[in-house]
Formats: C-alpha cells, structure tokens, sequence
C-alpha cells in the first residue's frame, strides 16, 4: 500500500511499549478522497487506436469516463520534453515559491553543461569523440543514479542511546538523498559569488564520473554503515 | 508564383506609415516606387549543409541557406564584438595560441581534428576581441553560437537578402539612402545588420559600426565637459573603446585617407592637414580626454570625403532609437541629460542624415536596451519618437519577422546537424511541432529553447 505509506510517517524509534506495533500520523493531508484518480498527461495513450487495446486498458478507459480525476499540477504538462527527475529536482532548488527562478536555473544549469561537453568534444581526438556524452539529460541521470546510496543509516532508540543502524533504503529515500547531497553541496560548500548554474553544472559533471564531492559523501555513508554492522540486528523490519 | 505576388503587397504597405504620416523632407520620389518594382528572385531551397558562398557573389546566396562567415574574418569585420550569445558559439579554446597583435590566420585545411575543413580557422570569441563596454549587451543567441560550434553561421533571410540586392545596386551619385531594420524581439535584427556588415567589408567598403547605441546614454562614467563646446558632454571610456575597433576593423582606410583640416588639440598638439587619418585615431587613443573630439573628426572627414568616390561608406548603427531617446545620465546638479547634449550622439546624429553621397546607411532599431518605452513597442514610430522619425525620414523600412515554415525547419536541420539538439524527442515530429508551438517561430526563443534540450 505505497500510496498510503507515503503520507503516514511510521514512528519507528518508540520501541519501548510494544516492539511490534507501528503508530501512524498522518504527515501530509490531501483535499481529495481515495476514490479520485490520478490524471493521465500522457497524449500517446489517449491517441492509440481503439483496436489496439487490451481488455484491461478499455476497461480503465470506460472507468475514466465516469471516475472521479484530480486537477493536475500547474507542473505538469503534456510536453514531450518532460521528464519527472527534472520536475523534482526544481522542486527541491526552488525556494520560497519561486519556481520560474528554479526552472531558469535548471534550464542554465543544462545548456552549461551541453556546452562543457561540446568543448571538450571539440578539443578532443576523433577516438575520443566517441566516448564522450553530449546530451545533459543522460548526464544528469547518471550523475544522479551514481550519487544514490545503496544503504542508508537510521537511528534507533535502545536502552536510552539512540545507535545508527543500517538500513535498507527505499527508491525514493535514495533518489531524495542524491539530489539533496547534490544541491546542498552546491549551496554550501562552493565560493558565494559562484551563481547556482556553474556549481551546478560542475558537479553533475563530477559525479558523472564518479569523482568529486558527493560521491565520496556517499561513499562515506556506505563506510558508516560498513562499521555499524554489528547493530544491523535492532531493526525489525 | 502566387508566393511572389502576395509578397508584394506587405512591401507597398511597409512604405507607406515611413514616408507620409509627418511632413518631413522627401527624398527621392522615385524610391519608393523604384523599389516596389524590384521583386527579387527568390528560390527558396532547403539545404542540407551551410553553404560556403562567398558574400561577395550575393545572387548566389539562397535563401534559407546557412551562410558560414570564416572564422578569420569576425576579428576584423565585427572588431565590436558580436551579439553575446551569437559569439559565445565559437570556440575559444582553439583560439588559444592566436595572438592577435600579428593579425595571424590559421589555414583551416591544416587542422585535422576538425570535422570539416573548411571555415574552422581559430578566432578569438566575439567577446575578446572587443573591449568590454562594445560589446553589444543584449543576451542574443549568437554569439554563444560561435563559441560552441566553432563556425559562424547565419541563416539568409529574406530582408537581409533584399537588403544586399538594394546594396549592390546603389547609386553612389545619389544622397544615401537609410535603410532601417524593425521587428519584435528576438526576430532577427541584429544578425541581418551583422549579415549586410559582413557583405560590405567583404566589398571593401569602408564600415563604421555601433554595436549598440544604447551603451552610449547610459551607465556611462568620467563624463567630462567637452573642451570643444563647452554645453556638450565627452564620454572618453565609450569613445577610446569604439576607436579602438575601428582602427582594428578598417587598418587599411586609416593610412589612405588624409584629412583636410587642421586639428589644434591643445596649445602644443595638433594635427595638420593632409596627414592621414590614423593620426587622428592615434591620437584619440592616446590622449584619452580628446578621445570623444577625435570621434568626431573622423566621422566629419569620412562623411566629407565618402562624396569623392575613393571608398565607400557603410553606416551600421544598432540600437539607433538611442540617439533620440533619453539617457540615465547626469549632469553635475543631478538633472538628466538630453541626448544632444551628448557629444557622441551629437556626430553620431550628423552622420545617419542623409546629406551625403558615396555610401548607404542601415540602421537597427532595438527596445531590448533602450530607455523608458514599452516592452512591446517594436515600429519606428514608437521606438524613435517624432523627433527621431523626422531626422530620419525618408528611410526605407525593412521589416524582419519570425522564421516562415522553412526556415524554421532549416534552422532545426542546423540544429540536428551540429547534434545541438540532443534530447532524443527533439528529433521526432512531436518534438519539432513542440518547439514550434512554444517558439512560435521566433528566432531568440528557438535558440534559448535548443539550447537547454
């Protein structure tokens, strides 16, 4: 039940009455009920024709046609060009609301890094050429996938002392501790004057290649979690 | 055909608010008519390469071609500096060991880790090569263009074409006639003054090229009082930069033409008559204060000796709606300048009037970087004003507009070639229509867009 869990945060630490018992509260609210449906963007499944469907997908279009559908987010668009990682990633960039900003430094941050690669393309040797990734899209998802860490530590309450287990982490929690590493190295760590793009783009570049700061930041964490092994046993889940 | 004939009829209505809504002079009568004969013939052909024509031969220039302008040339001919995105497309780190002190071309065959051979010679980016304040301000496509693909390329179009037709067969007998280039933002202006500035240096015509008025009446600092008249003001910095370019952009008019006056510039210093003119400049250089004066001269000497037939005269000024506009600038008790009180205005305004024979002056129009008007302004009535118009008029309006559906799907195959576009949808149909919509065919938008997909 991921859609529940997500808004429901598990208070993992309280251990101490009853070990097994999970107590929920809820996080995030919602204005709409569980029988509304998420909306469909995408042009390609409403454009196929009506021969070519499956059972199952005309049922759930018939089921559309009189099922109740949330109002999709201003975000969300049809466009071909769109891709959920960016979208998420200018939500975490943006700060106070100000997502056109967000978006025009991610938009800078991209053609920075097109135009790294495409100096390097040309000073490099017709060999060389080849191996080298031009397109800012491939090079922010693997700067991204590499940046992921594989376990991750939580701290858990035992006998008074709060211990840093290791711990299996989900898909989502990885991809949120790449791009928060990503962007906080960039906000914190780098000379004021530097504008967002720069850093950006240099880091993304980095961690394409597996070098640079945030890396090692995750190998750090997987060298923690290396060391408290031995307390892998407190979790329960 | 039927193409040529209703494109005829926006041309007769583009004269017609230029010439009769004020009373100003009239020029040659004949002209409009003159003009509204001439229909060119276009072929217009999609291209599967830029094309390496040479400027000199423009009946040979196709319309939706690229033209490729050669790398060794854009130190001289746009000594400016090109628009900023424009240049930046260039590649700067093959420029690394030019020096440009020796004026040295690389041979662009000699260079085996281009792709092509031909055009890819070094050159400095369109940023170096001119001092910082020239260097057009506005965040146009371009001149990141040149630094990224190595290669200055620029679409012909069709008013840049026309543009060069009515160049080619110009009367120097007759006054000068002033062409002026007008759209909406990010249409395309500049590029085609940059386009008819490449074409008549090529011809070795004599340029003098403002990038951009508009860095003239604002921002300016170490205004002083001229010595000349004392109402009027010097900007040495703007005037020691632009003769800097000049000298670079037209090296070998400087010692051929010899000026016809003496020039006292103090008790000791002057500059006699019959000695060439790249005295003037050098002095102007050196002495800074007598920079904005040296200006001055030469743009009275040229404008004096363009009628003798030794060289012809092109005057290429951007951002033109500057000199009669308002400035940002100061005078001592905190009140804000008119624009004639500037000295530089002042020359620059003697010199687009069109009381001289031997050249042609083609003037840009631009509200990105003017002063105090709407956003959405972009025809000469409202950009240059009722004093502007009148000082301008008679002048034949060029109107520059979004891509038609050709040349937008030639600038997306430049796109694809250059592997500008590395999204993978940006290749499919779907993509294309996309870009389209959210370009709407203009030239600016399509390149900010292209440039982050």
């Amino acid at each position: 039940m991921n859609a529940v869990s997500h808004r429901f945060r598990t208070l993992r630490s309280l251990s101490a009455v009853s070990r097994h018992s999970l107590r929920l509260t809820q996080v995030r609210w919602s204005r709409y009920s569980p029988e509304y449906r998420d909306p469909q963007t995408d042009k390609e499944y409403y454009r196929k024709p009506l021969a070519e469907l499956t059972e199952e997908e005309k049922c759930e279009q018939e089921l559309r046609k009189t099922q109740l559908i949330k109002a999709a987010p201003a975000a969300k668009t049809s466009s071909v060009f769109e891709d959920p990682v960016i979208s998420k990633f200018i939500n975490m960039m943006m700060k106070g609301g100000n997502k056109v900003l967000a978006r025009s430094l991610m938009t800078q941050t991209l053609e920075a890094v097109k135009r790294k690669q495409f100096e390097k393309y040309h000073a490099a040797s017709a060999e060389e050429q080849a191996t080298i990734e031009r397109n800012p899209y491939t090079i922010f998802h693997q700067a991204l996938k590499n940046c992921e860490p594989v376990i991750g530590l939580v701290p858990i309450l035992r006998g008074g002392h709060f211990y840093q287990v290791p711990v299996p982490l989900p898909a989502r929690r990885r991809r949120f501790l790449a791009m928060k590493w990503m962007l906080t190295e960039c906000r914190e760590k780098k000379h004021r004057r530097t504008l967002m793009p720069e850093k950006l783009s240099h880091e993304l570049l980095e961690a394409f290649h597996n070098q640079g700061p945030v890396i090692k930041k995750k190998h750090d964490m997987h060298k923690m979690a290396e060391a408290n092994r031995a307390l892998a046993h407190y979790r329960w889940w | 055909m039927l193409n040529r004939v209703t494109r005829l009829v926006p041309r007769a209505r583009q004269l017609d608010p230029g010439r009769f809504l004020h009373g100003g002079p009239q020029g040659p009568q004949g002209l409009a008519v003159h003009l509204d004969d001439r229909v060119p013939d276009e072929t217009p052909r999609a291209g599967s390469r830029p094309s390496e024509d040479d400027p000199a031969g423009a009946g040979e220039q196709r319309e939706d071609r690229h033209y490729r302008i050669p790398l060794q040339d854009l130190p001289t001919v746009f000594a400016h500096g090109l628009p900023r995105r424009f240049g930046l497309q260039t590649g700067t780190a093959v420029l690394a060991g030019v020096s440009w002190s020796l004026g040295c071309t690389l041979d662009p065959v000699a260079q085996p880790r281009r792709r092509t051979g031909a055009g890819r010679a070094a050159a400095p980016s369109g940023r170096r090569v001119c001092s910082a304040p020239l260097a057009p301000a506005r965040p146009a496509s371009r001149v990141c263009q040149v630094k990224t693909f190595h290669e200055a390329c620029l679409l012909v179009r069709r008013p840049a074409l026309e543009l060069l037709r009515h160049l080619d067969g110009t009367n120097f007998a007759h006054p000068a006639v002033r062409y002026v280039l007008y759209g909406e933002k990010g249409t395309g202006k500049t590029l085609s003054l940059c386009h008819v500035i490449h074409f008549c240096a090529k011809r070795d015509w004599l340029v003098v090229h403002v990038p951009d008025a508009h860095l003239w009446v604002k921002s300016c600092r170490g205004l002083l009082r001229s010595a000349y008249n004392r109402q009027r003001f010097d900007q040495p910095v703007e005037a020691s930069s632009w003769l800097k370019s000049f000298k670079t952009a037209n090296e070998r008019f400087l010692s051929q033409i010899k000026i016809q006056e003496t020039y006292m510039w103090n008790k000791r210093e002057s500059t006699e008559k019959g000695r060439p003119l790249g005295e003037v400049v050098e002095q102007g250089l050196t002495r800074v204060k007598n920079a904005t004066d040296a200006v001055g001269i030469v743009l009275k000497e040229l404008k004096s000796q363009s009628c003798s037939g030794a060289f012809r005269l092109l005057v290429a000024v951007d951002g033109v709606n500057a000199l009669w506009g308002k400035t940002t600038l100061k005078r001592e008790d905190k009140s804000l300048m008119a624009p004639e009180e500037l000295a530089l205005v002042h020359s620059l305004r003697k010199m687009v009037r069109n009381d001289w024979h031997g050249g042609a002056v083609v003037l840009a129009l631009s509200q990105t970087g003017s002063l105090f008007t709407p956003r959405m302004a972009y025809l000469p009535q409202e950009l240059l004003g009722k004093e502007g118009f009148d000082a301008l008029d008679p002048f034949v309006p060029v109107l520059v507009s979004n891509y038609s559906p050709e040349e937008f799907e030639r600038c997306i195959q430049y796109y694809l070639e250059n592997s500008w576009l590395q999204h993978e949808k940006a290749h499919t149909e779907e993509g294309k229509k996309e870009l389209l919509f959210l370009s709407d065919a203009n030239p600016g938008q399509l390149e900010r867009l292209c440039a982050y997909l």
